[in-house]
C-alpha cells in the first residue's frame, strides 16, 4: 500500500501534471516519510520502500573541513578514517589495558611535538630517544587491536557500499544491509558515535598522507584545484583543501581528534536517513533505544567568516607533466539563496548535453576543447561558493583560446536573452534527471540528507523543480550580469611543464 | 504444529520465570551488542519474470515491466568489438561506436537528434568496446515511443557525417596526448601491455598513426559488417505495456534484414608466464604506483569461485590480508588490493595494486610478494573463509535490487554463452568452496615465481634499487608523433 503511494505520488510530483498539484503531491509523498527527533537532538528520517528486502543508511554529520582551525587541516577527514577503527567493545582484546597503552602513546607524541617545536634548539638525542619509545609504545598498544573488526562485522553481514566521505561541508557515513539486519546498523552505528576508540591513530595518519599523495601530487588536476581555491578565497576556509597540508597532517594527534569529535559530533549535529524495507515504528523504537544513549551536547558554533567581495581578477598557474586545463570561477551565494535554481539553469544551458552552448561552440564547432562546461557549488554548497567554468583544450590548442571562447559565451548571456526553447528544454531535463536518479535507496538517502541539512528541509529536493519552473530568461541575464564579472573572477591554468620530454604532436 | 506450540508455550513460561528471577532489571527492550543480535529470516525476493522473445529476423528481446516510476530504460548488446579491428586501424571500432550516435541518420541530422532527445530529457548512447558493442536509452514514459524510434534509427541508419568523424578523431587524439597525465592511467595501461603483449588486441594502444589510417569508408563498412538484427539483443525495462512495445519494436526493427555474419574467433592470448621487473619513470611525483600479477582465467573455469574467494581474502575489501597488513598495520598505502579479474571469453588477469610513497616502494613490494606466496602455500583460516563467504552470501539479495541489473545480467550471460542460472550456480558454488579448494586453486593459478612487477614512480627515491628484484626493463612511454602527411580523407589540423 505504502509502496504504491510512494511511487505514485513521486511520479505525480515529478511530472508536475499541473503546477498547482505539486504541493498536493508533496503532501502525499510526505506520508511515506517519517520524521523522528530524539531528546538529545539527533534527527531521523525514514522512507519506506518495501519492494526489495534491503535498506540503506546514511548518517550525515554537519561537520567538514571548513570547521577545522588553523594548524588542524585534514582533521575532519582524519576523524572519518578513525570512525572505522572500532569502539570500546569492538576491535580490542582488552580495552582497559589498551586505554593505558594508548595514553602512553599520546604522552610520547606530545613530548616529541614539544621538542620539535623548539626548531633548531631541539635536542636531537632526546628526540631520537622519544621516537624509539613512541614506536615501542605503539607496538604495545597494537597488541590489543583486533584489526578492522568494525568493517569485518559490517561486511560479513552482507553490507554493500560500506564507506564514508568528507567534504568541505560535511562528513557522511553510509552502507546498505539486507533488511533483516536492520538492528545491526543501530547497534554498530550508535556504538561508533558513543564510544569511539581512535586506535592505530598514527598509522592511519600515514594512510591519509598516502591518500594526499594519490589525490593531489599524483594528479595534476588535483594540484591545480588546490592552488585555484587558495587564490579564489582569502578569508573563508573554502580556500583549504579538505585533505590537509603535510605539515598539519604530520602533527594531528589523537587527543586533538577526540576533542574534534567531542565538539562536532554532538547528536544535534547528526542527521540520519534510513531508506528501504523497514517498518517506521520499529525504526523509531530502535532510534530511541540505541541513539538515545548519545549524551546531549551543544550545537557546535557556526562559522562567521565571510569571504569579502573580490575587487579584481585573480590568476594562478600550475606547471605539471600534463596537458593544459583552464578553470574560471565566479563567487556566488550559498545553496539557500533564492537564485540557486537560476544557477542550475545556467549550468544546464551552458553544459547540459550535446545541445549545450559550451559543447556546441568549443567542442563541436571550434574543436578547441575536448570537454567544456560550467557548474555551481564548488567547492561546497553550505557557504557562498563558486560557479566554475572549465575546458580541456585539444592538442595544438591553448587555454587562452578556450578562455576567450568561454568568456564570449558568458558575454552572450548578458547581452541577449536565452531562447524560449532553451528554457523549455532545461525544465524537461531537470524533471527527467531527477526521476533518473531515484532508483537506488542509497542515492535517495544521500540526496535527501544533503537537502535536509543544507536547506533545512528534504522537501527542497523536489522543490527545486518548482523553482526551476519559475526561472525566467531575464533571471538568467540578471545573474550573468551580477556575478559573471571580470572583477569577481579567478582564473586557473594548468600548463605543460617545459621540463617534460616532447610528446610529439 | 500444535504440539510444537504447546511445547513452546511451556518453554516460554519457564524462560519467563527464570528471566524474572535472574535478571529483574533487564527489559525486553535493551540495546544489544552486535554479537548478541538475532535476526529474522530474510524475506524472499520475488525475482521478476523476464519476457524473452525473438523477432523473425533473429533480434532477441528482453522485456521487464516495472510500473513503479514513469520511465523506461533500455540496453542493447551488439556482437562486435574492437578486438576485430585491423591492427593498423586501432581506434576504428571506437569511432564507429561514437559517430553512430553523433553523426546523424539518413532522415535526421545530428542536431535534430540531439534536440529531439534533450528537449525531453531523454538520452541514447552507443559505444563499442573489447568484445561487444552496446547502446542504451533513457526516456520518461510519455516520450518513450519517440525515443525508441530514434534509438532504432541510430542503430540501423547512421550516416557517419565526415565532420563528426573528424570530431571523434580529435577526441581520440586528445586522449592519446593526455594518456600520460595521470599516473594511475600509465600504470594500468602498461601493466596490461606487459601481460598481454603490446600488439595484443586486448592491450594495444590507439596511436596517432592508426587513427590517421582510418577513413570514412572504413567506418561505414565496419558498421555494415556487424550491425544486423540477428547480432543484437535488446533489453527494455520500465513503465510500458509489453504488447504495445512489442508491436512498435516489430514495426521499427522487423523490416531490418537478417544477414549471416562471420565473426572471427576471439583472439588467442599467449599465456606463457615469466617473471619480469619493469619500471616507468615519473619523476614529478612522490608516490609509486605498483602493479604485480600475471595473466589469469575465465569465468567458466571451475576454479573461478575458489579464486574469487582467494582474491577477496588476499586483497578484497577492508577485511583482507593486504588491507590489514599494508594499510592498517603498516600505514604504507591508502590504496591496496588484489583482484582475480576473470573475463567471459578470454584469460583475464591476476593483479595486486598498491600506491605507496617512493621511499617505501620496495618495502611494500616485499610484503606483497610474501603475501602472494603465502596464499599458495598455506590454507586460508576457517575464519577468513567464513568471513569471505558470508560477505558474498549475505549480500546476495543486492543482486536483485536493480531491474536494469537483472535484465542486463541475463543478456550478458546469453551473449557469452553462459547458462541463465549462472548467478544461482555462483551462489551454490561459493557455498561449497573449502579452504583446501582455495589452496589447490591458488597453487594451480598463482605463480609467485613468475610475477610481472611494474613500478611507476621516481626510482631515485626508492628505499632500495628495483633491480634487487631482478633485471629491470625500463619502459619508454613517450608518445609516438603523428605521421607526416597522414593519409585518410579526414585530416587534422
Amino acid at each position: 500500500m505504502k509502496t504504491r503511494t510512494f511511487f505514485a505520488t513521486l511520479s505525480m510530483l515529478l511530472l508536475g501534471i499541473a503546477s498547482r498539484s505539486v504541493a498536493q503531491s508533496l503532501d502525499e509523498f510526505e506520508k511515506t516519510v517519517t520524521e523522528h527527533t530524539l531528546e538529545n537532538g539527533m534527527r531521523f528520517f525514514i522512507v519506506e520502500r518495501r519492494e526489495i528486502p534491503v535498506v540503506s543508511f546514511h548518517l550525515y554529520a554537519n561537520v567538514g573541513s571548513v570547521d577545522e582551525e588553523n594548524g588542524m587541516s585534514g582533521m575532519a577527514h582524519m576523524f572519518e578514517h578513525m570512525a572505522f577503527k572500532g569502539t570500546k567493545d569492538i576491535g580490542t582484546t582488552d580495552y582497559d589495558a589498551e586505554r593505558s597503552a594508548l595514553n602512553k602513546v599520546d604522552e610520547l607524541v606530545a613530548a616529541i611535538q614539544e621538542e620539535r617545536l623548539k626548531g633548531d634548539g631541539a635536542d636531537t638525542e632526546r628526540l631520537k630517544e622519544l621516537e624509539s619509545e613512541f614506536k615501542e609504545a605503539q607496538r604495545v598498544a597494537n597488541d590489543f587491536v583486533i584489526n578492522n573488526k568494525f568493517s569485518e562485522i559490517v561486511e560479513e553481514n552482507g553490507a554493500v557500499g560500506l564507506n564514508a566521505t568528507t567534504s568541505m561541508d560535511a562528513t557522511r557515513y553510509f552502507y546498505s544491509l539486507p533488511s533483516n539486519k536492520l538492528e545491526l546498523w543501530f547497534s554498530l552505528e550508535s556504538d561508533r558515535f558513543l564510544n569511539p576508540v581512535l586506535r592505530e591513530f598514527y598509522k592511519e595518519r600515514d594512510v591519509v598522507i598516502e591518500e594526499r599523495r594519490m589525490r593531489v601530487e599524483s594528479q595534476p588536476v588535483g594540484n591545480l584545484l588546490e592552488d585555484f581555491l587558495s587564490v579564489a578565497y582569502k578569508a573563508h576556509p573554502y580556500s583549504r583543501n579538505t585533505i590537509g597540508w603535510y605539515s598539519d597532517l604530520d602533527n594531528l594527534t589523537r587527543p586533538a581528534a577526540r576533542e574534534f569529535f567531542r565538539r562536532f559530533y554532538t547528536p544535534s549535529n547528526l542527521t540520519a536517513f534510513i531508506v528501504g524495507d523497514v517498518n517506521p515504528q520499529e525504526v523509531i523504537r530502535f532510534t530511541e533505544l540505541y541513539f538515545g544513549r548519545l549524551p546531549e551536547g551543544p550545537l557546535p558554533q557556526g562559522l562567521w567568516t565571510r569571504e569579502p567581495p573580490q575587487e579584481g581578477e585573480r590568476r594562478t598557474t600550475v606547471y605539471a607533466q600534463s596537458q593544459p586545463l583552464v578553470l574560471m570561477g565566479y563567487h556566488k551565494p550559498d545553496v539557500t539563496h533564492r537564485d540557486d535554481a537560476v544557477f542550475d539553469a545556467v549550468q544546464d544551458i551552458l553544459s547540459g548535453g550535446r545541445t549545450s552552448r559550451l559543447y556546441r561552440n568549443l567542442v563541436e564547432d571550434k574543436k578547441i576543447a575536448v570537454a567544456a562546461g560550467g557548474f555551481p557549488g564548488f567547492p561546497g554548497n553550505k557557504y557562498a561558493n563558486l560557479f566554475v567554468f572549465f575546458a580541456f583544450p585539444t592538442p595544438g590548442h591553448t587555454n587562452e583560446e578556450s578562455e576567450k571562447a568561454m568568456l564570449a559565451e558568458i558575454e552572450r548571456l548578458k547581452t541577449e536573452l536565452v531562447t524560449e526553447d532553451e528554457i523549455e528544454r532545461l525544465k524537461h531535463r531537470a524533471r527527467a534527471r531527477l526521476l533518473a536518479k531515484l532508483d537506488s535507496n542509497s542515492g535517495l538517502a544521500s540526496q535527501l540528507a544533503a537537502y535536509q541539512v543544507l536547506t533545512g528541509d528534504w522537501r527542497n529536493r523536489f522543490g527545486t523543480l518548482e523553482d526551476i519552473d519559475n526561472v525566467t530568461r531575464e533571471d538568467i541575464q540578471r545573474i550573468a550580469k551580477t556575478y559573471f564579472t571580470e572583477r569577481n573572477r579567478t582564473v586557473g591554468y594548468l600548463l605543460t611543464d617545459r621540463a617534460e620530454p616532447p610528446t610529439g604532436r | 504444529m500444535r504440539r510444537h506450540a504447546r511445547q513452546n508455550h511451556r518453554l516460554t513460561s519457564l524462560l519467563l520465570a527464570t528471566g524474572i528471577l535472574l535478571c529483574w532489571s533487564t527489559t525486553a527492550d535493551a540495546q544489544k551488542p552486535y554479537d548478541e543480535l538475532t535476526y529474522p529470516a530474510l524475506r524472499d525476493v520475488q525475482v521478476p519474470d523476464i519476457d524473452r522473445t525473438e523477432l523473425p529476423n533473429g533480434m532477441v528481446l528482453y522485456f521487464l515491466e516495472d510500473h513503479t516510476l514513469p520511465k523506461v530504460r533500455g540496453f542493447a548488446l551488439i556482437r562486435t568489438g574492437d578486438l576485430w579491428e585491423p591492427s593498423d586501424k586501432v581506434g576504428l571500432a571506437g569511432i564507429v561506436g561514437q559517430v553512430m550516435r553523433t553523426g546523424g541518420t539518413t532522415t535526421r541530422s545530428a542536431d535534430e537528434i540531439n534536440e529531439l532527445l534533450e528537449n525531453v530529457g531523454a538520452s541514447v548512447e552507443t559505444s563499442i568496446g573489447g568484445s561487444s558493442g552496446s547502446a542504451s536509452l533513457f526516456a520518461l514514459k510519455e516520450n518513450f515511443p519517440m525515443v525508441l524510434e530514434v534509438f532504432a534509427d541510430i542503430l540501423q541508419n547512421p550516416v557517419f557525417a565526415p565532420d563528426k568523424i573528424q570530431l571523434a578523431k580529435v577526441m581520440m587524439q586528445s586522449g592519446i596526448a593526455r594518456r600520460n597525465d595521470g599516473v594511475a592511467g600509465i600504470a594500468n595501461r602498461e601493466f596490461q601491455q606487459l601481460l598481454y603483449g603490446s600488439e595484443s588486441p586486448f592491450a594495444r594502444n590507439v596511436e596517432h598513426a592508426t587513427i590517421a589510417n582510418i577513413t570514412r569508408e572504413d567506418v561505414v563498412q565496419f558498421h555494415a559488417r556487424y550491425f544486423h538484427p540477428n547480432q543484437i539483443a535488446l533489453g527494455l525495462w520500465g513503465d510500458f505495456e509489453s504488447d504495445a512495445v512489442r508491436s512498435q519494436v516489430e514495426r521499427i526493427f522487423g523490416s531490418w534484414e537478417h544477414k549471416n555474419v562471420d565473426i572471427p574467433p576471439v583472439p588467442k592470448v599467449d599465456t606463457a608466464v615469466e617473471t619480469s621487473v619493469n619500471y616507468v619513470s615519473k619523476d614529478d611525483i612522490n608516490q609509486t604506483n605498483l602493479r604485480i600479477g600475471h595473466l589469469g582465467g575465465r569465468r567458466d573455469d571451475p576454479d573461478y569461485f575458489a579464486m574469487s574467494l582467494m582474491a577477496k581474502i588476499l586483497g578484497g575489501g577492508f577485511s583482507s590480508r593486504l588491507f590489514k597488513l599494508i594499510r592498517s598495520e603498516q600505514g604504507l598505502a591508502y590504496r591496496v588490493g588484489a583482484f582475480w579479474n576473470a573475463a567471459w571469453d578470454h584469460p583475464g588477469t591476476f593483479s595486486v595494486v598498491c600506491n605507496t610513497k617512493s621511499e617505501t616502494t620496495m618495502q611494500a613490494t616485499t610484503e606483497i610478494l610474501k603475501e602472494v606466496r603465502r596464499i599458495t602455500e598455506e590454507p586460508v583460516t576457517k575464519d577468513e573463509l567464513r568471513l569471505a563467504k558470508d560477505g558474498i552470501l549475505n549480500s546476495f539479495v543486492f543482486n536483485f535490487d536493480s531491474k536494469g541489473e537483472i535484465v542486463s545480467r541475463l543478456m550478458i550471460y546469453e551473449y557469452y554463452g553462459y547458462p541463465a542460472d549462472y548467478l544461482e550456480k555462483y551462489r551454490s558454488n561459493v557455498e561449497n568452496v573449502t579452504a583446501d579448494d582455495i589452496l589447490l586453486a591458488a597453487k594451480k593459478h598463482i605463480k609467485p615465481d613468475d610475477l610481472t612487477i611494474l613500478a611507476v614512480g621516481r626510482a631515485q627515491d626508492f628505499d632500495k634499487p628495483l633491480d634487487t628484484l631482478g633485471d629491470v626493463n625500463t619502459i619508454d612511454i613517450s608518445i609516438p608523433p603523428p605521421p607526416q602527411g597522414a593519409k585518410g580523407e579526414v585530416s587534422v589540423r
